[in-house]
């Protein structure tokens, strides 16, 4: 105990050293991290996945199976009821570290839909922690419990004891989950990526109520995130992870306002925000992630790193650039005036992420210059002069409910409800939502994937609008050529039986456009086109990265040449390095292919970049149509300020000050009367609940639309337009870190 | 809940029915009459004429012969009901009496085997997941192999052939000794019945036994990766509560669900190994009405086997949702 930290110190982790075994070799995922947490203070912990981030914070309460793994070298010290506790030297001693776990620290995980158990109920798991630490009559612990409910936000705290698991929301199963981590007043609470399942609305309220709760408990957090903006709002100290090293850590102010390692650089840029400039090129980190057998030796970092210099072969050593911020890159090593490079002049430009050493044959960019969105904005005149790509009008999908025996139906889901939109030749129309709204369907609806329950769709080929609404799969085959389809997951959207010629070269043979040694060629050419290497095509998925595999599946939507794409979440499943240069290869081959696009996400951030026009719609409705930065700037619809006030801006002192959504998205089995978001609406009137507003112009705005009885009153508040919306986000956090805290 | 057992209950009659609407159409298959049948059996024993023809209109107004099919099939089903199986043509006496004994024996010794296969498998297969890689787990995972992969009645010879080589056994086969086969029941017999049955029940249990062992240890595995697993570990459970309380009663899931299903398995499972140890139950007198031709024999059988798989099945659905509040929240 005589080298134990300072009595300040919740947790104190040295020199960190976790190795893997497998039949493939030993790959050290922890390679030497130091990092520690003061009282009362939240510190996040930051990287891509693959970083070892997750290894790091369960060694701290021996939830890392070990074998495979072994804890090479470093010290874990943890302040317990019983003092300053070195834990990895208790892994052996389960009977100690039980003791520990629950009371002395606790951790939420990352997906509350499978971490509360199935077949208990919500009382009964919380109460079993509080009767395993303290012997309380279980009257007390079940009274306790219900306290614990309440603190955390559930409604009618008493009435969830008996509920289980699949009778709560994702949202309201994190809650039960962080009372369930409290309830016995731990010191440190561990929380691994706790929002990143949840939708924005939900993780806006979750990040609050983990703030709320660390004044009232006094305890300190350790918060695991992959998203730049969760850690800017909530955390009081950075770490910045990448592949088993700390290669950065400061205060959160430090990290944002002056990135010191190229690499939180590059996660700063690569972040579309709400104020990049939309419809250019994110400047991404090149590459991906490699595999923790093949890291570069000297500077982790340096296969990926703008700066590489011939010194990144050996080890960079930790510089102190000021009292709280330190980083471990050779740029400043040898610097008296530590002064990092400017992020917005020296980045690289975006590249493709085949990780692979050797050079690989890029893509031609053509860089984006020009700062106006394609199309004019405005809604497209009913008259079909062959400029209208796709029009759908009052389009319904209905599910029914059906029930017992004799499968009676009971209700209705009405997935979408009356929907009109129309997308113009050359368009990206951005089409955003919570989960559970609709929006996907609508992608399926106008590609005909399922069958409209009402409505009419039309799409114009290269010509006139023609009717589609009905006709024959046999018809639609020949329709079907003009659109393209890209899924949210790459990985369940590729078959893994067939090979990529095959995956990408299917479009080509279905509609007879080329057979034989010609697919091989046409597969070829499509492979280069979105960043692949042609030699490629006889490879199966697996063999690709995430990334890699959504770029095929572009390839295979454009292989028919299309000249419509449906992209549904193409992004959302990927690192967000990756995502960036996703996002850049769609916007470099729309421009390309001059494509008309209908990119679904929720992420509103996300569709404000790549669309110039949004509809936001929620259960099953639009409720919000218009120019992509003006419903940015100023939304019309309390929904779309709510999604808008609910994404964690990477800026840290610039919280949202908005009030956000209440409660959960309701049942779209049953929704509510009127407006279908009065019961979240923070600016709700009788009116409201009574009568369904129409979604109608703006007064004097004839290009955007709303579907709010107050939309020509309210002022509602959206992203303020930051100086003349230069690029990148990274420069603007800096410059408006004093105003916006002043405030 | 309520709603849920009807409806399972309702389900559980409709597949009877239709089972016994199947096995109907299949006794009427034949070409000709059981009458005729009835009549020249009777006739060829030198029965007296008057005999006869009081049996055969007996049996023409019970079983309603002669009238539209609707009405046989509701009066042999009727009869069904009140435990009237019919006549063995082949046995020239009445199916229940020919089933009588095999049957409860049959029911007992299949149930037995369930015991004992879920006695063994389930702690077993826990085990293993448990202690992945473990000498522990590589041995169970060879003898689990073993028993999939070996015929029963491969088992039931080697038994056979080591009792009577190795231990000089002279009554291996059989549910009991020789002096208690037609001696009635009593207390000795009983005991006589229990040295017996062990070897009975891991014969026909092995396969199934070895199966679920691997679905047990398979199914532990996947609970303990679930995140709520590792919740139940960070507060502070002790290891044995982790397992017991939050694991077990996900994994065994499945195996609950199977049981249903594997009632009948066994006792068909069970014929070859019956027909080889000369054991006095159902499945050898099934196949030997099959063979036989012995329709209604054979018919009352096959009904009677879908009665319990039925019932098993309706059973492993009540103690499921007993177990599983979302299977309690679906209905």
């Amino acid at each position: 105990m005589n080298n134990a930290p300072d009595s300040d110190k919740v947790l104190d982790i040295r020199n960190l050293e976790v190795s893997f075994r497998s039949i493939a070799g030993t790959t050290r995922a922890v390679n030497g991290v130091s990092l520690d947490v003061r009282s009362g203070e939240i510190v996040g912990l930051v990287g891509e996945s693959g970083c070892g981030k997750s290894v790091t914070i369960r060694s701290i309460v021996g939830l890392v199976p070990s074998p495979p793994a072994r804890f090479e070298n470093g010290e874990i010290w943890l302040r317990t009821r019983r003092g300053m506790t070195e834990t990895v030297s208790l892994f052996k001693d389960t009977k100690a570290l039980r003791q520990i776990r629950g009371r002395d620290v606790s951790m939420i995980f990352q997906e509350p839909m499978r971490s509360v158990h199935p077949m208990m109920t919500i009382g009964k798991q919380i109460t079993e922690g509080i009767l395993e630490h303290e012997v309380v009559d279980p009257a007390e612990a079940y009274e306790r419990t219900i306290e614990m409910l309440d603190l955390v936000g559930l409604p009618n705290p008493a009435g969830q004891m008996n509920r289980y698991a699949h009778e709560l929301s994702g949202g309201m199963r994190q809650r039960a989950l962080i009372a369930l981590a409290l309830v016995c007043h731990p010191q440190l609470l561990l929380a691994d990526e706790p929002t990143t399942a949840l939708d924005v609305t939900i993780q806006a309220q979750i990040l609050e109520l983990i703030r709320d709760l660390r004044e009232r408990m006094s305890m300190s957090v350790l918060l695991i995130t992959h998203n730049m903006g969760v850690v800017a709002n909530l955390a009081d100290r950075i770490s910045v992870m990448y592949l088993g090293k700390i290669v950065e850590t400061g205060t959160v102010e430090e990290i944002f306002k002056e990135p010191a390692h190229p690499y939180t650089q590059g996660l700063l840029a690569s972040m579309p925000s709400l104020f990049s400039q939309p419809k250019t090129h994110l400047q991404s980190l090149r590459g991906v992630v490699p595999e923790l057998s093949m890291v570069p030796k000297g500077c982790v970092f340096a296969d990926r790193c703008p700066h590489v210099m011939p010194k990144c072969d050996e080890t960079p050593p930790v510089v102190e650039l000021r009292a709280d911020h330190s980083t471990a890159c050779w740029l400043y090593a040898d610097v008296e005036e530590p002064h990092g490079p400017d992020a917005a002049t020296t980045l690289p430009a975006p590249s493709d992420d085949g990780a692979q050493a050797e050079s690989v044959p890029s893509v031609d960019v053509i860089q984006l210059t020009r700062s106006e969105p394609v199309s004019d904005t405005g809604e497209a005149p009913p008259v079909d002069d062959g400029s209208v790509q796709l029009q759908i009008e009052n389009v319904a999908l209905h599910y029914p409910i059906l029930r017992g025996l004799l499968r009676r139906q009971v209700g209705t889901v009405r997935a979408v409800d009356g929907v009109d939109l129309t997308i113009r030749r050359g368009e990206t129309l951005g089409l955003v939502g919570e989960s559970g709204c609709g929006k996907t369907s609508v992608g399926r609806l106008v590609t005909r994937l399922v069958e409209p329950s009402a409505g009419r769709l039309r799409f114009g080929a290269d010509g006139q609008l023609e009717e589609i609404t009905h006709i024959s799969q046999k018809e639609m085959k020949r329709v079907r050529r003009s659109m393209g389809m890209v899924f949210q997951d790459p990985l369940s959207s590729l078959n893994a039986r067939m090979n990529v010629r095959n995956i990408v070269g299917e479009p080509l043979m279905l509609h007879e456009i080329a057979r034989g040694k010609a697919v091989d060629e046409r597969v070829g050419e499509l492979l280069e086109m979105v960043g692949l290497r042609a030699a490629h095509q006889s490879r199966f998925p697996h063999a690709f990265s995430g990334g890699q595999r959504q770029r095929i599946a572009i390839a295979r939507a454009l292989a028919t040449e299309p000249s419509f794409l449906v992209a549904d979440e193409p992004v959302s499943a990927l690192d967000v390095s990756v995502q960036a240069q996703i996002l850049n290869l769609l916007l470099t081959l729309q421009e390309q292919l001059s494509l008309s696009m209908l990119f679904i996400a929720h992420d509103i951030a996300v569709v404000r970049h790549v669309s110039d026009r949004i509809a936001v719609m929620y259960l099953g409705k639009i409720v919000e149509l218009g120019n992509a930065l003006e419903i940015c700037v100023r939304p019309i619809h309390p929904y779309t300020e709510a999604l808008l006030a609910s994404i964690p801006l990477p800026m840290p002192g610039l919280e949202t000050v908005r009030e956000l959504p209440k409660g959960d998205l309701p049942d779209p089995a049953n929704p509510p009367t009127g407006c279908r978001f009065h019961t979240r609406c923070p600016y709700s009137q009788p009116i409201c609940a009574e009568e369904e507003p129409v979604l109608r112009p703006l007064s004097g705005a004839a290009d955007h639309f709303g579907a709010c009885h107050f939309q020509d009153e309210l002022d509602l508040q959206g992203v303020e337009e930051i100086g003349d919306l230069s690029p990148p986000a990274v420069v603007n956090a800096g410059e408006n870190m004093s105003n916006t805290q002043a405030t | 809940m309520k709603t849920y057992i009807l409806q399972r209950f309702i389900q559980m009659i409709i597949v009877m029915l239709v089972v016994m609407l199947v096995s109907f159409i299949i006794v009427e298959l034949p070409p000709g009459d059981f009458l005729t049948t009835l009549r020249e059996q009777l006739t060829e024993q030198n029965v007296d004429p008057k005999v006869i023809d009081s049996t055969v209109e007996m049996y023409r107004a019970r079983y309603g012969l002669g009238e539209n099919w609707v009405i046989r099939f509701g009066k042999w089903a009727w009869s069904l009901m009140k435990g009237d199986m019919g006549y063995s043509m082949q046995h020239n006496r009445p199916a229940s009496e020919l089933m009588g004994e095999r049957l409860s024996l049959t029911m007992w010794i299949s149930i037995a085997t369930l015991v004992f296969m879920f006695i063994v498998a389930v702690p077993i297969g826990m085990l293993s997941a448990i202690r992945q890689y473990s000498a522990w787990d590589h041995s169970f995972t060879f003898l689990a192999l073993l028993g999939v992969s070996v015929p029963s009645f491969i088992t039931a010879l080697v038994f056979l052939l080591l009792s009577v080589t190795l231990l000089g056994a002279t009554t291996v086969a059989g549910l009991f000794s020789p002096e208690y086969v037609t001696a009635e029941w009593s207390w000795a017999k009983f005991v006589d019945m229990l040295k017996h049955v062990w070897i009975i029940l891991f014969i026909v249990g092995l396969g199934d036994t070895a199966g679920t062992i691997r679905v047990m240890r398979a199914r532990m595995l996947d609970t303990l990766g679930e995140p709520y697993i590792d919740t139940a570990r960070m507060k502070g459970l002790s290891s044995a509560k982790v397992y017991f309380r939050h694991a077990l009663r996900v994994a065994i899931n499945p195996i609950i669900s199977s049981i249903g299903m594997r009632f009948p398995q066994i006792i068909s499972g069970s014929t070859i190994v019956a027909i080889v140890l000369t054991l006095p139950l159902i499945g050898p007198l099934l196949l030997d009405s099959l063979l036989g031709e012995d329709v209604y024999l054979a018919c009352s059988i096959l009904v009677v086997l879908t009665l319990a798989l039925v019932i098993g099945n309706f059973l492993a659905d009540l103690a499921l949702a007993w177990l599983d509040p979302r299977i309690r929240f679906e209905s």
